[in-house]
């Protein structure tokens, strides 16, 4: 082990040297880096001031819902083969199995829709269909990483972070990114998947959650009365203030004591949009707000809305709790049941905002994090019930703001296994997005631990293509 | 006051304690004071929370599974006693890079647990292509790591391009790569440090007893030789003549004196055999000659024939190895072994089925055309091939007993006895292999030997063999209920790096040896390793390059980290990036006195604290001058010391403090204030309870990847999914919402009342006034205390404490 030498034998110049050096450098180069510190304004003019997104946990089977394959109608039955070894979960490879839902084109513009999506297939002219995306991961959680967040590991702000981040706050009464997970839970990889990460934490997403208490202590529990929560802060208001006048009226001391007139507001603010008892019949009928199956589903696009409409950034729905769309087995039930309960009203929540003219400028993502294969999961020679993941090609669409409305844009292979045209990866769909927004993925940067962060890393591409 | 004590130990101090100070408030007693926090054990407390934020110490693995990490809290307690004693920066850093070598037992193993501090998938997808690109992930991930917490340099991006900003070549990150090669996640089971003497010293009884009972073997095994020797011997045909033999009568030579050799761990030479326990070898000296063609001869008796893998006799150079392998690639079977099987593959003979119970001699034979050739018992075994010679230069290559090959580890260890082994500089031919074979061995059977013993030797011989026997147990006993269970570096036999072109594990660029980055000026990043050197040898000159004295970053990185947390900010203000993409120094000067003065001391931490608490800059006010605030707003100069809100930590402590609950023990596993569900993924839920073992400081909750607890989480404690080096320092109306309402604050103020009834009595105005003390360490003015009557009369004194603790004096410092 080396022991300290005594000073003289260093050069002290030497020693100092890098200080020398690094600070010329880094004089020249924020000269050329012109980064954005915490910024509110989009960089250049919109299309969309808002987004919704409904993510569906799990890998919804793009074969049997957005992308027709008529030739595995003649190839059911028979044998899948490849040189390459697919990447797939199981690692089982059964024969081929055919769409369990018929395909007809749709409205106008003709889109394929299956009918697993009656609803949806009957707005096929809003929707923005995307048939090529691929992505990097055959395992749930890094995927549902990647969808959010364009990593596959934990510790990146997800997209809502960086809109947030990237555009502030609409609303002063209601946090800027908002997140309904499901009833019955998070989904695979949990509250990771909504995190700020290292983006400062009024960018996280706030878990909106079922019940009377759907923010994390936005009350006391019960046996705190109201008159003691009002006597504490008339008491906070005047001991801050002297504080603040002996220390000098510092601005981070005026903040902190708006922030809790900004938490008294939200304490009225998240009850009053969490009522939906005022929404009129007609819409809440239209939502299947009043049948079992979709009540659930229902009750929060609704909110959603609600949230858009009061200038709440970013709301992610997630249709099911960890991995609910997962169909190695049975995926006739599977689907038919998940399905059922959201296609009513995520198609009513599309009409809805076009109805109030907010289709406009609001952004609609229907995402899952890779698709399922062409082949069934099941031993050699055999048609299973079911599909393994599939990261090769799989579809998603988008709706509204600025988009080509009834477009469908890239495809799959004859059978569906991988992108043929046009790929787009998680990255190009974020750029997308965020270009949609008024912001260049390039120059929606946050410096971290040595690196200028991204949301798109080094990578992406806007889809201009996808843009009317 | 309160600054000192928040910077220093992360507590809020004692209102008498302040009260004394105030008394006298003296140069001396400020000093004083200064000396007393610096000894505090709660120093190493607070200034090991700050570490563990900037090297993403985390206890769960995180992406898919995020399972639980039991023993990653050795690593914790490690630093936090490191700080404790003011261990000098340098050894601190080094032993963090390779302490498990230097320092075998259980501090040094617990202080590598740095290297594996932060995120480890553990699952990779099933190709190939997947895995070595995992593979590369994790090395990147700790790399990185190192890179930016002792160098302040981001090094990753140097992985797929030469750095944009900092002068690292991709080839310098695959050199470094290379030096961390062998570090794998894992368990490792240590023995704990303060039995080691006991160890010790039944392991010298045992030696001596050993030698003891060789010594009285050796006389009988001697005579019954001279017997056999005085016996004619069967006429025999001539044996070719061998470049070395090994008989293992008296040492470990061979018979012809030239090749000495040495034990690693615990061979015995026993009755004219080499023992081999499965955790113990012998090696020799660089053989002098060249060593093309040649054959391996050996006489074995193997302990079971269910071992797999392990090296009876090996020839290994700088490259590559020859041996005798039992078992490796088929069970019970022999085969030629090499690297990776490169060269060899099973000879296809019959399984053994005697080899436990009666010696087998055992040949192979290394043509020049690259004919590889069996024997058993002087018999063709199996099938020859035609591979590949390897050539061993001389000076390069060791023989080596019960080992297949180095770095010693897994499956490589034979357990059995050699009882003769001899080396050729040739091919020999199957009629010579024949021959050997009928050479009969000079091993002594234990019943040979016992027959030949006087009654009393006999006694004296059982005695020591039940006395070695109990001292082994007795040995054993401690050893396993000293062990330690602790997630650190399990080390891995390292591999021969390649640049990985752009970062791709299908397209590789030229192979490169262990070594730093060479823009780190002062020391020497070259570090004269072959490409395959073990992790060992790798790791200790890893860290002799970052530890080193002369590496200006060392000090300057830390001298900065140290300011940081002093100031709320650096003098650089990216404390993990002084390259040349992080900030520019506000001080420069200040930045180099204070590195100078920081290794001048010897590294000494402490030492570096006092300077810093006891400038005239540090002990500014936090008051606003209106003149200096309009030049200089984010006060980047230092005209003050701008008031700082605690970070969530010491909030929460602070609450726990003032409550009067606070559980001061240290060390030992965190307290889980979750519960954990596994489904696949690990999900995490937090308990809301009153629950004693939860009133420990943060710094011993255990901390999981992606759940924090509601206060934790809204005052911007960062998720160990990443290295925190700075925090972000928020204020959103969801901080108050918790602030105010959240349970575990709401309970703390209901202890926070009774403490005060209990230290004040029945009286309203005491009550408040110690209140204020406790908070604040100051009395109320007579509004304050007007204000807090009104509170306390119309709600209960429960509302004056969760008032206090949501004002602003409470959650800032000035």
């Amino acid at each position: 082990m080396p022991t300290n030498p005594p000073s003289s034998l260093i050069d002290r110049r030497r020693f100092l040297d890098w200080g020398a050096q690094g600070v010329g450098a880094t004089a020249a180069l924020s000269l050329l880096q012109g980064s954005l510190p915490g910024q509110t304004l989009p960089q250049f003019a919109p299309h969309a001031r808002r987004v919704v997104q409904i993510s569906l946990p799990g890998g919804l089977s793009h074969l049997d819902s957005f992308d027709p394959k008529p030739e595995l109608e003649k190839l059911h039955g028979k044998k899948f083969s490849s040189e390459e070894k697919p990447d797939i979960f199981f690692g089982k490879v059964g024969l081929f199995r055919k769409a369990d839902w018929g395909f007809k084109p749709r409205g106008r513009s003709g889109i394929e829709v299956s009918d697993l999506f009656p609803h949806l297939a009957s707005i096929a002219d809003e929707l923005t269909v995307i048939r090529s995306l691929v992505t990097n991961s055959a395992n749930h959680t890094p995927a549902c990483f990647f969808v959010n967040t364009g990593f596959e590991f934990n510790g990146y702000p997800s997209l809502g972070s960086w809109v947030s981040y990237g555009l502030g706050n609409e609303s002063d009464d209601l946090p800027t990114y908002v997140v309904l997970p499901d009833r019955s839970g998070r989904p695979s990889g949990g509250a990771a998947n909504w995190s700020s990460a290292f983006l400062p934490a009024l960018h996280q997403g706030v878990e909106f959650r079922h019940g009377d208490k759907p923010v994390r202590d936005l009350h006391p529990p019960a046996d705190v009365s109201r008159s003691a929560d009002a006597g504490v802060r008339e008491f906070l208001r005047e001991v801050n203030t002297k504080h603040h006048a002996r220390v000098g009226g510092d601005d981070l001391l005026t903040d902190r004591m708006r922030s809790y007139e900004l938490a008294a507001r939200m304490q009225l603010a998240v009850p009053e949009v969490s009522k939906l008892e005022n929404e009129p019949e007609s819409v809440t009928d239209a939502y299947g707000l009043h049948e079992k199956s979709t009540e659930e589903f229902a009750r929060r696009c609704i909110l959603a809305r609600r949230l858009l409409e009061q200038g709440v950034r970013f709301v992610q729905i997630y249709a099911g709790s960890l991995i609910h769309w997962d169909a190695h087995g049975d995926l006739v039930k599977n689907h038919g049941n998940n399905a059922r309960a959201i296609d009513k009203p995520v198609a009513a929540l599309v009409r809805d905002l076009k109805q109030r003219g907010m289709l406009d400028d609001t952004l609609v993502l229907f995402t899952t994090e890779f698709g399922r294969t062409p082949f069934s999961q099941a031993d050699a020679g055999k048609v299973g019930s079911g599909r393994d993941h599939n990261r090769y090609g799989f579809s998603s669409w988008m709706a509204g703001a600025g988009l080509k409305p009834g477009f469908t844009y890239g495809r799959t292979d004859e059978i569906g296994w991988k992108v043929a045209k046009n790929p787009v990866t998680w990255h190009d769909f974020h750029a997308t997005v965020l270009h949609l927004l008024g912001l260049d993925h390039e120059r929606l940067t946050f410096y971290h631990n040595g690196i200028q962060r991204r949301l798109t890393n080094v990578h992406g591409r806007a889809l201009h293509e996808l843009i009317a | 006051m309160r600054r000192l004590f928040v910077d220093l130990l992360g507590l809020p101090p004692d209102p008498e304690q302040v009260r004394a100070f105030e008394k006298e408030p003296s140069r001396a007693a400020y000093e004083e004071l200064v000396d007393d926090l610096l000894t505090s054990p709660h120093h190493g407390e607070r200034w090991a929370r700050h570490w563990l934020d900037v090297v993403r110490y985390g206890e769960s693995d995180g992406f898919e599974r995020n399972r639980l990490r039991g023993n990653a809290w050795h690593y914790r307690d490690w630093v936090i006693r490191a700080l404790n004693r003011d261990m000098p920066y340098d050894e601190f850093v080094r032993k963090q890079i390779s302490g498990d070598l230097t320092h075998p037992g259980a501090g040094g193993t617990a202080a590598v647990g740095f290297l594996v501090a932060g995120v480890h998938n553990t699952v990779v997808g099933s190709s190939q292509e997947m895995k070595l690109l995992a593979r590369q992930d994790e090395l990147e991930e700790i790399a990185g790591a190192i890179g930016q917490t002792f160098l302040g340099l981001t090094v990753n991006c140097a992985r797929c391009h030469d750095h944009k900003y900092d002068p690292i070549p991709t080839k310098d990150y695959y050199r470094l790569i290379s030096a961390i090669d062998g570090v794998r996640h894992g368990n490792r089971e240590v023995l704990v440090e303060d039995r080691a003497k006991e160890i010790a010293e039944l392991d010298a009884r045992i030696s001596d007893l050993g030698d003891s009972l060789a010594t009285l073997d050796r006389a009988a095994v001697d005579s019954i030789r001279a017997k056999r020797e005085s016996e004619p011997e069967p006429t025999q045909q001539a044996l070719p003549e061998a470049l070395a033999v090994w008989a293992f009568d008296r040492d470990y030579r061979d018979a012809k004196g030239s090749i000495e050799s040495s034990p690693s761990g615990r061979p015995r030479l026993e009755n004219g055999a080499l023992v081999l326990d499965g955790k113990s070898f012998v090696k020799s000296v660089p053989l002098k000659q060249d060593l093309g063609e040649k054959t391996l001869v050996a006489t074995v008796v193997l302990d079971n024939l269910g071992q797999r893998g392990g090296g009876v006799i090996t020839v290994a150079g700088k490259d590559g190895f020859d041996s005798i392998v039992f078992g490796e690639r088929d069970p019970k079977r022999w085969m030629a072994g090499s690297e990776g099987f490169r060269r060899t593959k099973p000879f296809g003979g019959a399984e053994e089925t005697v080899a436990d119970k009666e010696p087998v001699q055992i040949a192979i034979t290394y043509a020049k055309d690259g004919t590889i050739t069996g024997y058993r018992n002087g018999q063709p075994h199996g099938k020859p091939y035609k591979t590949g010679l390897r050539q061993f230069k001389a000076g390069d290559a060791h023989v080596i007993f019960g080992l297949r090959h180095e770095p010693a580890g897994g499956n490589q260890f034979l357990t059995g006895k050699v009882l003769e082994s001899r080396l050729f500089d040739r091919a020999l031919l199957p009629d010579e292999v024949a021959a050997l074979a009928g050479v009969e061995s000079d091993f002594v059977s234990e019943a040979d030997l016992l027959a030949s013993l006087k009654p009393e030797e006999k006694e004296r011989r059982a005695n020591l063999q039940e006395e070695i026997r109990t001292s082994r147990d007795r040995r054993q006993k401690i050893a396993s209920g000293q062990k330690r269970k602790i997630y650190t570096v399990s080390p891995g036999a390292p591999g021969v790096m390649r640049v990985h072109v752009r970062g791709s594990v299908k397209d590789y660029g030229e192979e490169v040896t262990p070594g730093g980055i060479q823009a780190v000026p002062g020391v020497n990043a070259e570090f004269s390793l072959a490409k395959n050197a073990p992790d060992r040898e790798r790791r200790i000159k890893l860290a002799e390059w970052i530890g080193s004295p002369n590496n200006p970053l060392l000090a300057r990185v830390m001298v900065n980290r140290v300011w940081h947390y002093h100031f709320g900010r650096g003098l650089v203000k990216t404390p993990s990036d002084l390259g040349w993409n992080g900030g520019q120094p506000s001080h420069p000067e200040l930045l180099d006195w204070l590195s100078v003065k920081f290794r001048d001391s010897g590294f000494r931490l402490k030492a570096l604290h006092r300077m810093i608490v006891l400038s005239a800059t540090y002990r500014q006010s936090s008051r606003k001058d209106a003149a200096a605030f309009a030049k200089d707003a984010h006060n980047r100069w230092l005209w003050r010391h701008s008031p700082r809100r605690v970070e969530a930590e010491v909030l929460r402590d602070s609450i726990l403090s003032v409550a009067g609950v606070l559980d001061r023990r240290a060390g030992g596993p965190g307290f889980k204030d979750f519960t954990v569900k596994e489904s696949g993924t690990a999900f995490y839920f937090p308990i809301d309870r009153e629950d004693a073992a939860f009133n420990r400081r943060t710094v011993y909750r255990f901390n999981p990847r992606g759940e924090r607890s509601a206060v934790l989480d809204t005052f911007d404690c960062p998720d160990p999914a990443a290295a925190a080096p700075t925090r972000g320092v928020t204020t959103t109306p969801l901080q108050a919402l918790s602030l105010m309402n959240n349970p575990f604050v709401l309970r703390m103020a209901g202890h926070f009342a009774k403490r005060l009834q209990a230290e004040a009595g029945n009286e309203l105005e005491a009550q408040i006034r110690r209140a204020w003390e406790l908070a604040f360490f100051r009395l109320p003015d007579a509004e304050e205390e007007r204000a807090s009557r009104k509170l306390a009369e119309a709600h209960g004194f429960e509302s004056l404490c969760r008032a206090l603790w949501n004002s602003n004096e409470w959650v800032y410092v000035e």
